[in-house]
């Protein structure tokens, strides 16, 4: 794409120039009276200026396209192309000035298909995601039995051959910290959520809710450092020794516990956004009938916001599904199924990393099962995903 | 009509007296939104407050039930009793007030519960109910007193937000009275419905008076002239006139009362 560099910003300076030749071709063609012109002179120049730069630019992504196919090269002759398509679009729309014309219409044609383009690629990048997912994933089924997969208990792969891939103890794994990370950040979130928005003066109130975002500004390894070396061995030292669930350090309610913590902000930021959209209408309904504060949220304040919390509590449990790095520092690496939540476990996107990470042999079904994992896990995130719109929808404006 | 005001005067001056205000002033902030208002409401008398927008009346209707209170930078000074209590005494708790003083608001605004909730809302919480059945009772007695029974009863587990605004504004009248309050706040109950929704909460309200102290604020002067016995008008924080509606809209004594209700300001 090298050689593209300079007919691209030959075309951007023809827009330029085409979008200042089109403002004072339409004044002159106005003679001076702007209000002769059934489009203004800025419409015009913007039509100008987008009928020059999009065509190219167009070509440029539907080339690449053709390129990434068919393994050609950009050569001279398709950059004379683009460059002609950009002098012909900006010649055109220069002698197409005259006072009836309607650039105000062109100019929001370009705008609409620039605006519908933007909201394409959006799309188009997860069904790309699914798509090179299912290739590999295919690929991987070719050479691992699918039953094995999905009902096998064990996990033990190994780079000779002869491997056990059963997701299930990885999909136990996740579930169980995910399980646990929202055990700690519903309730606290929510109560953090509920304090702020009904309880809290405008002035702490400013304050607090910043100071609880920060913790979603933290990267998620250092609380997974934080994880490593205070809470795991803090639980281990006080609540898993003494009480003999075991010895290690790195356990499941460490991972769950730091991740709840990160959890907070996303479970209370959304829920006080969404308890401040409930009418200040209930409230007074309620209290005008001799209901206490308490007595308010619980029984008209949350139920009238309940769509809006499943949602914030259903997008945390996407996030913990997802998360990582806590994970690996904080509940270890050893692919176990137990119920002992003080005991080492791993989840599925650790193996994705460690099954994919080294030398590693992208035709072997030991590397190919990192692509059936992070596809089970897609489909796992997008139903809860589809499951929290489906809730908010449903319930939404009730009130009103 | 003239005679049944007549006969309603006299009813209503044979009775006591439910809230005595005196020298009450409420400030917003800075904004000093009720001066020294002093005003007796009589028991089972629907009473009216009008005058322009911004006069008041609202704020003092909100003084009663003291939803004042929820506002951070509302103070009201001044002596209110409700049959002889001092309600802002520190040993009175607003909840309870609240209990006693119920409110209608402006807008309709039923919870996103079932109607049958709605209604129960208040007993439950205040524990008038020992058994569902007695729920039930309370339940249709109130529907039935709001004149919304007929239409709803069919319908007692669907939300109370898909009825009709005239219905909605129904329900939160039943709602109010469920709790058996012994005065009810109306805050321009009609202003967001149609007229034949109008015509019947206003047959509700004369119904209401015999069970009840009424206090409504109402931007209409017809429908003050229709519902109420007694008429209070505020301007700019003030009481301006206080007296039999008749009175207040016949013969009017102060310029300012005469002026609004011929139009000329307001």
């Amino acid at each position: 794409m090298q050689s593209l560099t300079t007919p691209l910003l030959l075309i951007f300076a023809l827009a330029v120039i085409g979008y200042f030749l089109a403002k004072s071709r339409a004044l002159k063609v106005a003679g001076g009276d702007v209000r002769a012109l059934v489009s203004l002179p800025n419409q015009h120049a913007l039509n100008t200026a987008l009928s020059t730069a999009v065509p190219p630019a167009a070509a440029v992504l539907l080339f690449a396209l053709y390129a990434r196919l068919s393994e050609g090269e950009p050569n001279w002759l398709f950059s004379l192309v683009i460059l002609g398509l950009g002098v012909t679009g900006c010649a055109l729309s220069l002698i197409g000035i005259k006072t009836e014309t309607r650039a105000r219409t062109y100019a929001e044609r370009w705008i609409l298909g620039l605006l519908i383009f933007a909201s394409s690629i959006a799309i188009m990048t997860t069904v790309g995601i699914v798509f090179s997912m299912l290739f590999e994933t295919f690929n991987f089924f070719g050479q691992y039995d699918w039953r094995d997969f999905f009902f096998s208990l064990t996990w033990s792969p190994n780079f000779r051959g002869d491997s056990d891939l059963g997701i299930i103890p990885l999909l136990w794994g996740t579930l169980y910290v995910s399980f646990i990370a929202l055990l700690f950040a519903v309730p606290i979130g929510l109560f953090a959520a509920i304090y702020l928005s009904e309880y809290a003066g405008p002035r702490l109130r400013s304050v607090a809710k910043p100071a609880i975002e920060v913790l979603a500004g933290i990267p998620t390894i250092v609380y997974g450092l934080f994880a490593l070396i205070t809470v795991g061995p803090l639980l281990r030292d006080y609540f898993a020794e003494p009480m003999g669930f075991g010895q290690s350090a790195s356990s499941v309610m460490t991972a769950g516990l730091v991740m709840g913590i990160m959890l907070i902000p996303f479970v209370s930021s959304l829920s006080d956004d969404i308890i401040n959209a409930v009418p200040q209408a209930m409230r007074d309904g309620s209290l005008g009938l001799g209901a206490t504060p308490s007595e308010t949220i619980r029984q008209v304040v949350i139920p009238a916001a309940l769509p809006g919390i499943v949602g914030a509590v259903l997008l945390a449990a996407s996030r913990a599904i997802g998360e990582t790095m806590i994970v690996v520092l904080g509940a270890g690496a050893a692919a176990r199924l137990s119920l002992n939540p003080f005991e080492a476990m791993t989840t599925v996107t650790v193996k994705i990393v460690s099954q994919l990470t080294g030398d590693t042999d992208f035709a072997s079904p030991e590397t190919l099962v990192a692509f059936a994992l992070g596809l089970t896990l897609f489909v796992i995130t997008l139903g809860l995903n589809v499951f929290a719109l489906y809730i908010v929808r449903k319930y939404r404006e009730q009130y009103e | 009509m003239e005679d049944l005001t007549h006969v309603d005067r006299a009813m209503s001056t044979a009775q006591d007296i439910k809230i005595s205000a005196k020298g009450v002033q409420v400030h917003y902030g800075d904004n000093h939104a009720i001066k020294d208002v002093n005003v007796e409401i009589d028991d089972k008398t629907v009473t009216a407050f009008i005058g322009p927008s911004g006069c008041g009346k609202s704020t003092f209707l909100r003084c009663i039930n003291r939803m004042n209170d929820t506002i951070d930078v509302a103070r009201v000074t001044g002596d209110i009793r409700i049959d002889g209590e001092d309600i802002y005494d520190p040993k009175v708790d607003p909840v309870q007030l609240r209990a006693k003083v119920g409110m209608v608001f402006q807008k309709p605004n039923p919870f996103p519960k079932s109607i049958y909730d709605n209604v129960a809302y208040g007993p439950k919480i205040h524990g008038l109910a020992r058994n569902k059945a007695d729920l039930d009772e309370i339940v249709e007695k109130s529907l039935r007193k709001a004149a919304l029974w007929n239409e709803a009863k069919d319908r007692l587990a669907s939300p109370g937000t898909g009825l009709s605004g005239g219905q909605q504004q129904r329900l939160c009248i039943a709602r109010a009275i469920a709790t058996a309050p012994e005065v009810l706040l109306m805050d321009e109950p009609c202003s967001a419905l149609d007229p034949i929704a109008t015509a019947q909460v206003e047959e509700l309200i004369d119904e209401l008076r015999q069970s009840f102290s009424v206090v409504i604020v109402t931007h209409s002067m017809q429908q003050a002239a229709r519902v109420s016995q007694k008429t209070a008008f505020f301007h700019l924080g003030n009481l301006v006139e206080y007296d039999d509606t008749d009175k207040i809209f016949t013969n009017p004594q102060d310029p300012r009362t005469e002026s609004y209700i011929s139009g000329r300001i307001g």
